[in-house]
């Protein structure tokens, strides 16, 4: 009897403040019904997944060679290890400083992997795709960006008038062109910067434009984090004999990069996210793929199924990623030791 | 002796990019004579020859490039002023309600925002126009007493016709912007401290006026410049709309230069026009800023 007087309470208050919130309680509710009942009937009846389960190496390998498959296969496999092994390895352990240096590492391990060359036979990368391409895109031009994003954001604080002006107004022209734009004319213009005989693939040249245009704005996120940082710091370290590199390197950084951390993460899904301009561009990663899938005749007309199973990959990695950074975070956070 | 130090590394550097930026422009040049172009702009003179699918402004393809672009920009313009209206709307709306006592609305407020950030805004374009508008019924379906009525054509309301790709372009961007805007907004709520409610609460003002006279008024010097990023992102986003086959000025530049062939030449029109409207946007939050830090003094 009491629980149920306590229940009652909890919804009152809860749900039932007011006449307002009753109102709009009931409303909500109402339509929350309908849109369950339209959900469920869909996927038990209407629903039809056999773009995605026909189609399911195709979207996590694109056209790879059928032979070399255990390539891309391995590459993902030791990303998710790594990703296990980072969410479950504590914090005080002499291993965990070794982890940034192995994700670095993923990168060009993925790169040999996938291109091939010594030892295994080289694939092109117009055959990469999938979500294979989808997460090279994405590392590579992340391990690229941050060192650049680093060196603009040194550069715009520079006491040198030139480097200050130029990282400045680089970053302002970046972050005032579209993306799609930026990638565009990468495809385009990065040849004609290019000597003449030097020619690099389609991957590539989105590797570079994307990165060039993500260090733009990671320059401001560690520029914040740079000017959050009280000039007592420098005194201090000055006061310990440093010089004025070494500050920057030991003291200054370090502490800038935490502070920036949450804001880089926003970064990092957002480069994954942007990832998917690339298949307007005609690159066939994850996006790519479901847009030739859907203009196949077998499979058309599913618009419904193959975009909300690609909202579920994005999703799920995209919440992986945010879940790494609030794990990342805590191990770096040293306020409370 | 230490600061002479940064200096010849700063000197290097500077060095470094001086000699890259030569040898890309050297390359540039070389490229271009090898390719005989040259930089002129005197194509936007000549005759578009494409079609323009939507205007405002009657074109035909006989109509030079520069009036093509124009009517781009002007397709843009009104994707992006209707889209910042319709995205703070929705933004402060799903931001307050976030902040909600209520159960039901702030958990449907959260559901909202966790969906939409994490998925890439050209699905949840692709999914507005293939999905929700290309998938209503041929036949007209009206509305608000026969004022309007919609269907896989387009939408009509009182005289004014909105093709489909402009209505899935609008609502897509809306919603993905607006679901940033409330996170801002839900940001800028909480810096308030929580005496100020229960100061309000205990005034005897009722929760809607207190949120409208007191909360709001001081959380906006923390929501404006938040907002002002994302007005930046949602005009940059809309040309996201080649995706859909809406003609705006990202799309018709991209026609003009599969056409001309003129790439620097388009890329430095579209990098012009796009650091002039970001520079009317932020001059206009700039101005919104100081009238909402002088409200607070």
């Amino acid at each position: 009897m009491k629980k149920l007087e306590t229940i009652s309470r909890y919804i009152k208050r809860n749900f039932a403040s007011s006449k307002l919130d009753l109102t709009i309680n009931t409303f909500l509710l109402f339509i929350i019904w309908s849109f369950l009942v339209k959900i469920i009937y869909w996927i038990r009846f209407n629903a039809e997944w056999d773009i995605v389960t026909k189609n399911f190496p195709l979207y996590l390998f694109g056209s790879y060679p059928k032979a070399e498959l255990w390539r891309p296969t391995l590459w993902i496999s030791v990303i998710i290890t790594l990703i296990i092994v980072t969410l479950s390895c504590p914090r005080k352990n002499n291993y965990t400083k070794l982890l940034p240096i192995i994700w670095i590492l993923i990168v060009p391990l993925g790169i040999f992997l996938l291109a091939g060359g010594i030892g295994i036979t080289p694939v092109a990368s117009t055959d990469w795709g999938g979500i294979t391409l989808t997460l090279c895109l994405t590392l590579s031009s992340g391990l690229l960006s941050l060192p650049l994003g680093i060196l603009l954001a040194i550069g715009r604080q520079s006491n040198l008038f030139a480097i200050r002006k130029f990282c400045k107004l680089y970053i302002e022209f970046m972050r005032a062109m579209p993306l799609i734009a930026v990638l565009f004319f990468g495809q385009l213009l990065i040849p004609i910067f290019l000597p003449m005989g030097l020619e690099i693939n389609r991957v590539m040249r989105a590797v570079l434009a994307f990165s060039l245009f993500t260090a733009s704005y990671i320059a401001e996120d560690i520029r914040g984090g740079l000017q959050a940082i009280p000039n007592t710091q420098n005194e201090a370290a000055a006061a310990l004999g440093l010089d004025s590199i070494q500050t920057f390197q030991l003291i200054i950084m370090p502490q800038a990069i935490k502070i920036s951390l949450p804001a880089l993460t926003n970064q990092a899904i957002g480069l994954l996210q942007n990832t998917s301009l690339m298949s307007i561009l005609g690159l066939v990663e994850i996006f790519g793929i479901s847009r030739s899938l859907l203009a196949n005749p077998n499979f058309i007309g599913k618009y419904l199924e193959g975009y909300v199973w690609l909202a579920c990959i994005y999703w799920l990695i995209c919440t992986l990623m945010a879940l790494l950074s609030k794990n990342l975070e805590s191990k770096l956070n040293t306020d409370n030791i | 002796m230490k600061k002479r130090n940064l200096y010849v590394l700063e000197l290097i550097i500077g060095i470094i990019i001086i000699s890259i930026a030569g040898i890309l422009i050297n390359n540039l040049i070389i490229n271009l004579i090898r390719t005989n172009m040259g930089l002129s702009y005197s194509w936007l003179m000549q005759p578009a020859g494409f079609a323009i699918s939507e205007y405002l402004i009657p074109f035909k393809p006989s109509d030079n490039y520069s009036f093509a672009l124009i009517v781009g920009w002007i397709n843009s313009l009104r994707v992006i002023v209707f889209g910042l209206i319709l995205s703070t709307f929705l933004g402060l709306f799903a931001g307050i309600s976030m902040t909600s006592k209520n159960l039901i609305l702030s958990n449907i407020a959260k559901l909202y925002i966790g969906l939409i950030r994490q998925v890439p805004l050209l699905i949840q374009l692709m999914f507005w126009y293939f999905v929700v508008f290309l998938g209503l019924s041929e036949k007209p379906h009206d509305f608000l007493w026969s004022l309007g009525n919609i269907s896989n054509k387009g939408f009509q309301l009182l005289g004014i016709k909105l093709s489909v790709e402009y209505c899935a372009l609008l609502i897509g961007l809306s919603v993905y912007s607006g679901a940033s805007i409330a996170e801002v907004i839900r940001g800028g709520i909480k810096s308030v401290s929580q005496g100020q409610w229960e100061a309000f609460r205990s005034l005897g003002l009722t929760e809607t006026i207190g949120l409208r006279r007191v909360i709001i008024p001081q959380a906006l010097p923390a929501i404006v410049p938040g907002i002002t990023s994302q007005y930046l992102n949602l005009a940059k986003n809309s040309t996201l709309a080649i995706a859909i086959g809406y003609a705006d000025i990202y799309a018709i530049s991209d026609t003009t230069i599969t056409q001309t062939g003129r790439a620097i030449e388009g890329f430095s029109i579209l990098l012009i026009s796009f650091l002039l409207l970001n520079l009317v946007i932020s001059k206009a939050m700039e101005r919104v800023n100081t009238a909402v830090n002088h409200y607070k003094k």
